[in-house]
């Protein structure tokens, strides 16, 4: 894209805020003069999402329900304070009951759909087997040192034999 | 509804100082410091945000019961960790400003992104939501609008992630480029132009269907030579 079609993309997407501004704020039909430079199909693909996006709103139920764990859960955190008890934990549960994703951070920074995705599975399988493999390398290596035993091969009992020749006789093994 | 002016004007930092930038015109200001000191308060904050969360989530999750459990998750989180909220209103922001309400998003974003992560079910229609705007007394209108938003639903539902997020926000949340580019965690320039591509690709994808459902309707009114 060269900087003349950036530019046109920025200037267009800028006259389509001012359009959906207008089209938000309900200013009657006539939407000022972003409308006529604005493209008929964007203009069109805006009323439409405008009508046929509605908010959806949850059971009278559920809100309920939700309110009574957050008023549980407020008492739960004033009670350290009246208690005394500021060490204590509010476990926070989901909808069924079950305890929220311990390693889930609600506040990160980063867009977790993108980048949480690739990383979390092959971190996780990629560090056990990385510890698998060290604490096999070291219970290896104790066990042979707790067993020098007799090499099986030939060229190692004959090379361990002049070594001892050597030191024998010269003191020094060079 | 009042529709929030939050970042509307651009802000100036004419005083000099850092802490002039942050000022004390957050909407929800009295609110949340009411609950930080008795978070029995927060109820308040819950009920004028519950359906806002709840719609987005529904939006992004495509299920009741996701939604649900997504607005449980998120108002949970933001009353046990209202201490972490800084207030980042600015004066020129104006009165409407809520940066309360962008934080809250910010949660409810990751809330429902880690969610749509772990389901395997691919998201539904909102039908219910379609059925709200249709005519009950009217029902081949009410069924022609039923469609209609169905298919303005599935050109949403097709969009890349982030486009579909700016789109919900900016239509069905009525929140101004400022709010989104903070719970996007984008600049505004960059929103603005998210949400030009997404109606691009809305305006095509609605003209498909309409062209469609013409020539559907040209072949039953004039018979189907087919059979």
């Amino acid at each position: 894209m060269t900087a003349f079609e950036r530019d046109g993309a920025e200037v267009e997407a800028l006259l389509t805020d001012l359009y959906l501004e207008s089209v938000l704020a309900r200013i009657g039909t006539d939407h000022g003069p972003a409308d006529a430079r604005l493209d008929p199909l964007l203009r069109n693909a805006s009323d439409r999402l405008r009508r046929d996006l509605v908010r959806v709103h949850p059971s009278f139920r559920f809100e309920e329900r939700l309110a009574a764990r957050l008023a549980e859960l407020a008492a739960a955190m004033r009670m350290p304070a009246a208690a005394g008890g500021e060490g204590r934990v509010v476990p926070l549960r989901g909808a069924a009951g079950a305890p929220l994703d311990d390693a889930f951070d609600p506040f990160g920074e980063d867009d977790p759909e993108t980048e949480r995705r690739e990383l979390a599975r092959p971190l996780i399988i990629g560090g056990a087997l990385t510890s698998a493999i060290s604490l096999a390398g070291a219970v290896y290596v104790a066990w042979r040192r707790a067993h020098p035993g007799r090499a099986a091969s030939p060229m190692v009992r004959a090379a361990r034999a002049v070594r001892t020749a050597r030191l024998a006789t010269t003191g020094r093994f060079d | 509804m009042t529709r929030p002016v939050f970042g509307r004007a651009r802000p100036e930092r004419t005083s000099g100082s850092p802490g002039s930038a942050v000022s004390h015109l957050d909407r929800d200001r009295a609110l949340v410091e009411e609950a930080r000191r008795d978070p029995a308060r927060f109820d308040a904050l819950y009920r004028r945000y519950l359906a806002q969360v709840y719609s987005y989530a529904f939006y992004e999750l495509g299920d009741h019961h996701e939604a649900e459990d997504a607005t449980e998750r998120t108002f949970l989180a933001a009353l046990a960790n209202l201490g972490r909220f800084e207030e980042r209103a600015r004066p020129a922001d104006g009165d409407g400003a809520s940066t309360f309400r962008v934080w809250l998003f910010r949660i409810a974003r990751n809330v429902v992104a880690n969610q749509r992560r772990g389901r395997r079910r691919r998201p539904q229609a909102p039908i219910e939501a379609a059925a709200s705007v249709a005519d009950p007394f009217d029902v081949e209108r009410g069924a022609a609008i039923r469609d209609e938003a169905a298919a303005a639903w599935r050109a949403v539902g097709r969009l890349p992630a982030d486009r579909r997020r700016a789109v919900v926000l900016r239509f069905v949340e009525e929140m101004s480029t400022a709010e989104i580019a903070g719970v996007l965690g984008r600049s505004e320039g960059a929103v603005r132009v998210l949400i030009h591509r997404a109606l691009r690709s809305v305006a095509g994808e609605l003209r498909r269907t309409d062209r469609f459902r013409a020539d559907g309707i040209r072949r039953d009114r004039g018979g189907d030579p087919g059979r």
